[in-house]
């Protein structure tokens, strides 16, 4: 194995343990909805809630960085050119994250001061983080841009992958400087920061991931070069094509000129088609390796990633995508709901997929299937189907009771909260919730015992001159 | 819109795509099981979809979202053979040298 997929493994490590936090601090702020007054002034909803969607945000990007370092080098035949200053770097975006999630929990908030936003929080949902830990993460993705960019001029080698990999890390850099500057008018500074959310999610994450799928089927089914670099390619099209200006369904509502429903609802409503083609991929795929590969988690992740994406983002987004329907379900739990399914679906089972791939090569397995996978992949996604459902059902009684009945006056929302419907539906996310908590102990086990059995056979054997250590 | 016309004028949203991706789905295993009664599932999920494509007429979104919702109902129909189509043209050259 490379040094840098060594590092892989420990970033894996380090995503997984925040995934185990993002789920904890989820489970904290779920609970408030149903217990009034839970850890109050203590650990409030303001804190876990903060705390359940940065970790989220940095639990994928540490997989994604993890994915491209244990790929980089198989794709490139040689080491990363700054191995050592990467190594630096992911023990500094640790300590970093650390420190920040200490202050979150201990500090919580300060006075309406530039120190506050040097050092407890920048108040931006996403990226609350302050300044001089979003200086530590700039520098952190400076060094990855660096390693795969300067990696592949030294092995003089740029495949299709390596190409729009690099030129995505380009924005994946640029539009994360939106998370520095403080505007004071909201409308000014909901319009760039939905860049650096919406872009980053929808377009960069969408390339990288592709990206990382791309050499990830190579290595789990055999696919041909020429097939997952031209497959990307149509995706890269589509999806830039139809998730940039998508950006306007986060305009609809916050001042800025009505041209943005036209063109949000437009793009918005295209975004399910190259959903559908990924699909048909999938099960393309499925079929012609008649859903057996000799890694059988990854190969089921990858399916959940393909299908995932299509229910979460295509289905659950176009459900409440367009401007007339979006008048009464922004910013209610609907939202929350197609939030939690595309995350899951594009991004979280994509990881999961290579985290399985890296580690049946890290343990020299020459198969890895077995029980707990399946446990912790039915759990996991029977929680989030759970939890998305039910808060499907507590936002469609918001936009019904609470708006659409109501008029959004304080009322219609104290009335909304009161609901039937709501109340259940916000009961059945923390239940879901559970249980897919009880899938990631699962996956935690399977991940650690996974493949190891055969490892010991390996080692057995003698070892076979040339190749990396 | 009232409370009423919100509810199913979404899910009928949700449907639309949702049936898309039955149609999508379905055409691919009747693709890979040559199985006739899958087809007719599959095209029957089309059909639906373009029955959920006239309810939303009724609906109460503009004229162009309607328009839309037409046109992209038109679009998803290619969708998975043109894909299928694709994909079989990608993996034929190494199955020739196979």
């Amino acid at each position: 194995m490379y040094r840098s997929q060594h590092l892989a493994l420990k970033y894996f490590a380090a995503a997984m343990t925040l995934f185990g936090i993002m789920i904890v601090a989820g489970l904290l702020a779920s609970t408030n909805y149903v217990l009034d007054g839970f850890l109050l002034n203590k650990l409030d909803f303001s804190v876990t809630k903060m705390l359940h969607i940065d970790t989220m945000i940095i639990w994928l990007l540490m997989g994604f960085i993890g994915s491209v370092y244990w790929f980089v080098p198989i794709e490139l035949e040689r080491e990363i050119v700054g191995v050592r200053l990467a190594e630096v770097m992911f023990w500094i975006f640790c300590a970093a994250v650390a420190v920040v999630a200490a202050v979150f929990m201990f500090v919580q908030y300060g006075p309406a001061s530039e120190m506050s936003l040097w050092f407890i929080n920048q108040g931006r949902k996403y990226v609350e983080a302050p300044r001089w830990a979003v200086i530590g993460i700039t520098l952190v993705v400076l060094v990855f841009i660096y390693n795969v960019v300067g990696t592949a001029i030294k092995a003089r080698k740029i495949t299709g992958i390596m190409g729009v990999l690099m030129v995505d890390l380009i924005p994946l850099f640029g539009l994360y400087l939106i998370a520095f500057p403080s505007m004071t008018n909201m409308s000014e500074d909901q319009y760039w920061w939905w860049w650096l959310v919406h872009l980053w999610v929808e377009a960069t994450w969408e390339i990288l991931i592709g990206c990382i799928m791309a050499l990830a089927l190579m290595q789990l089914l055999g696919t041909s070069r020429r097939v997952v670099e031209t497959w990307l390619y149509i995706e890269v099209g589509l999806v830039l094509g139809t998730g940039i200006l998508g950006l306007g369904h986060h305009y609809f509502w916050i001042g800025t000129p009505s041209y943005w429903l036209g063109i949000g609802g437009f793009f918005s409503a295209l975004e399910p088609l190259p959903l559908l083609g990924m699909v048909v991929h999938a099960v393309y795929d499925a079929g012609a390796h008649r859903m057996k590969t000799t890694n059988q988690p990854a190969f089921f992740w990858v399916m959940a990633e393909a299908f995932g994406n299509f229910i979460g983002g295509g289905v659950f987004g176009f459900m409440m995508t367009l401007p007339q329907i979006n008048l009464f379900t922004h910013g209610t739990q609907w939202t929350v709901s197609h939030g939690h399914f595309a995350f899951w679906g594009a991004y979280a089972c994509g990881v999961l997929a290579v985290i399985y791939l890296a580690l049946q090569k890290a343990r020299a397995a020459e198969q890895v299937d077995g029980a707990a996978w399946k446990w912790s992949f039915a759990l996991l996604n029977i929680g989030i189907l759970g939890m998305v459902g039910a808060l499907l059902v507590s936002g469609i009684a918001q936009a019904f009771y609470e708006r659409a009945m109501g008029g959004s006056t304080l009322q219609a929302f104290m009335d909304g909260q009161n609901n039937v419907w709501f109340v259940q539906g916000i009961v059945m996310r923390l239940v879901f919730g559970f249980v897919f908590a009880a899938g990631y102990v699962v996956l935690i086990y399977d991940l650690l015992t996974i493949g190891r059995k055969r490892t010991a056979a390996k080692v057995l054997q003698p070892r076979v001159a040339g190749g990396p250590a | 819109m009232t409370a009423g016309q919100v509810l199913g004028t979404s899910l009928l949203l949700a449907l639309f795509v949702l049936l898309a991706g039955c149609y999508g789905v379905l055409y691919c295993l009747a693709r890979l099981r040559t199985s006739r009664r899958i087809w007719r599932s599959a095209a029957t999920a089309y059909a639906l979809q373009g029955v959920t494509t006239a309810l939303l007429a009724f609906s109460p979104l503009d004229f162009w979202w309607k328009a839309l919702l037409l046109a992209s109902f038109v679009g998803y129909l290619p969708i998975p053979p043109l894909t299928w189509r694709l994909l079989e043209n990608l993996h034929e050259p190494k199955e020739q040298h196979s």
